[in-house]
């Protein structure tokens, strides 16, 4: 990639409010080209506002969003950018290839819609009407509708929301194929094994604000490594929470899980305090440990 | 504006059963009724009186293919569809021009197939410049009725949408004209229909078919001028409104 290249996705200072409610509180981010980065956080961490403001949706209160060098607004209009929302339905009285159809005649240099329809493996609902189609196979023709102006930079909000697990995988697998042409692709999730599997960089959001950005692994590290299981019989969930290195504690009956950011200084306490404590199970936390770590650390310091 | 686009715009309409009903096929089934079950053989002004039927039914034609046109602007923005289109090139400008345009084109079917079936069935006759102002007429007369459409549209929801549209019928259709021929109303509702804009677009085409009862050709369109312009200034007006709440 050469350094010519502008970012495709550039936040500066970036801020919507509605209301009393701040739902985007000041972002800064660059998206180079050719990136897949996913984009996680609970709901109301300000992941569709920020994906609005990116789209030309929404106008920010602050800040800017600059999408390949230009405005939003100048990239949608350049057809740089496909995009699947949220909620959106599809027109009951078209089949699938005219909706499809209708999208690209608006467009300047539209792919051939039944191309659009192959990448997104909707070729086979190409004459089906979208109020006969499942919420899998609507994404399907949503991701076709994404593809049709061959955008440079695909942005896509919960796209796999609707879909059974192996549904999502084939979703997955044609956007894969699809991004190694050196697409930008920038994705909302709630499945974070999805951003595990399928990003180069996740970034989390919570409150408004980016909790942590980085690759899977570095976030995993962020969050502090590692998750201790254990049988305790006569354990406190406040006397676990209280042992060094600890990050978070849930206990059930006996069983405890811990999350630790030194597992090793962790477990030593552990035993000394309770040298009946058995089964004991050390694992490197997964992106949903540290999304919760995260997400829970930042709303204690708020 | 593209050709493509309102190409699958329009098919989209003639291919909803309730546009074809109510736009198309209830129009030509009421005049066929009117015409069949009101005037008989024997009566003196028979084919006058089945051209101010063909006229008020083409009249009720484009304002109902105008008010479910405009209706869609309600559905397309509950079902996310605009914001789909926000994602294209389309500007909200095109989007509603676009809409106003096959507004007036879906009122076509109905201003070709009364009149065919009033000529050729009904024993209609009438000079070329009579029967050009008055579907000619129409059809630009049916301009304000889009922009209601487009209005109402903008500030339906769905639900509301039903409702609104059919009382707006109602109240057009009866007091204004439509579906009762003014001739038959009694006076007070004579002297009320030209509050509504309706009574001046069934004008339009009945000074063509006979003087009485019937306002000068100038009149009648000024006061839909009036209207249009009138209406245009609350679509555009809302139109603002809505883009700059994002």
């Amino acid at each position: 990639m050469s350094s010519t290249n502008p970012p495709a996705i550039a936040l500066t200072g970036l801020r919507k409010t509605y209301g009393q409610v701040t739902a985007v509180d000041g972002i800064d981010l660059t998206i180079r080209q050719g990136e897949v980065v996913a984009l996680l956080g609970p709901n109301g961490a300000g992941k569709s506002t920020t994906i609005d403001m990116i789209l030309g949706l929404t106008t920010p209160d602050a800040g800017q969003a600059r999408i390949l060098g230009r405005t939003p607004t100048a990239a949608i209009h350049d057809g740089a950018i496909g995009a699947m929302l949220q909620n959106g339905t599809l027109l009951d009285d078209l089949t699938v290839a005219e909706t499809v159809r209708l999208v690209a005649s608006l467009h300047r240099t539209p792919l051939p819609v039944d191309h659009a329809l192959r990448r997104a493996g909707a070729a086979d609902l190409a004459d089906r009407r979208a109020n006969r189609l499942s919420g899998g196979q609507q994404q399907r023709v949503r991701f076709a509708i994404a593809l049709v102006s061959d955008p440079d930079l695909l942005v896509l909000d919960e796209p796999t929301a609707a879909m059974d697990p192996a549904t999502r995988r084939d979703f997955w697998k044609a956007m894969y194929e699809d991004t190694t042409r050196g697409r930008t692709v920038l994705f909302a999730t709630h499945y974070l094994e999805e951003a595990e599997e399928y990003a180069d960089r996740v970034i989390l959001m919570n409150a408004g604000r980016i909790a942590a950005d980085g690759t899977v692994a570095e976030v995993r590290a962020a969050a502090g490594g590692r998750t201790l299981r254990a049988a305790i019989p006569g354990a406190r969930q406040d006397d676990l929470l209280a042992l060094p290195a600890v990050t978070h504690a849930t206990l059930r009956d006996d069983r405890a899980e811990i999350t630790s950011a030194d597992s090793d200084t962790t477990l030593r306490a552990l035993l000394a305090h309770y040298p009946a404590a058995r089964d004991i199970e050390i694992a490197a936390a997964g992106l949903e440990t540290a999304f919760l770590n995260l997400t829970t650390a930042t709303e204690a310091t708020r | 504006m593209n050709l493509a686009y309102t190409r699958i715009e329009l098919k989209r309409s003639l291919r909803n059963p309730r546009f074809m009903i109510f736009a198309f096929a209830f129009p030509v089934f009421l005049f066929l009724l009117q015409t069949n079950v009101f005037i008989h053989d024997g009566d003196p002004g028979k084919t006058t009186a089945t051209a101010v039927i063909m006229v008020n039914m083409l009249a009720f034609g484009v304002f109902f293919a105008a008010m479910t046109n405009g209706g869609r602007l309600a559905t397309e923005r509950a079902a996310g569809w605009q914001r789909q289109l926000r994602l294209t090139p389309l500007t909200g400008r095109g989007y509603m021009l676009g809409k106003g345009l096959t507004g007036l084109l879906l009122g076509l079917p109905v201003l070709i197939a009364v009149p065919l079936i009033a000529a050729l069935t009904s024993g209609v006759h009438l000079d070329p410049a009579a029967w050009t102002r008055i579907i000619l007429g129409t059809w630009l007369g049916a301009v304000p009725f889009v922009l209601l459409g487009l209005l109402i549209g903008q500030l339906a929801r769905p639900e509301t949408l039903q409702p609104l549209n059919m009382g707006l019928s109602l109240v057009m259709g009866f007091l204004g004209g439509m579906w009762i021929p003014i001739d038959a109303m009694p006076d007070w509702m004579q002297g009320l229909a030209p509050v509504l804009p309706s009574y001046w677009l069934t004008q339009l085409g009945r000074g063509a078919v006979t003087g009485d009862l019937s306002q000068n050709l100038a009149t009648t369109a000024a006061v839909l001028a009036a209207w249009t312009i009138a209406l245009g200034a609350l679509v555009i007006w809302r139109y603002r409104k809505d883009s700059s709440r994002s």
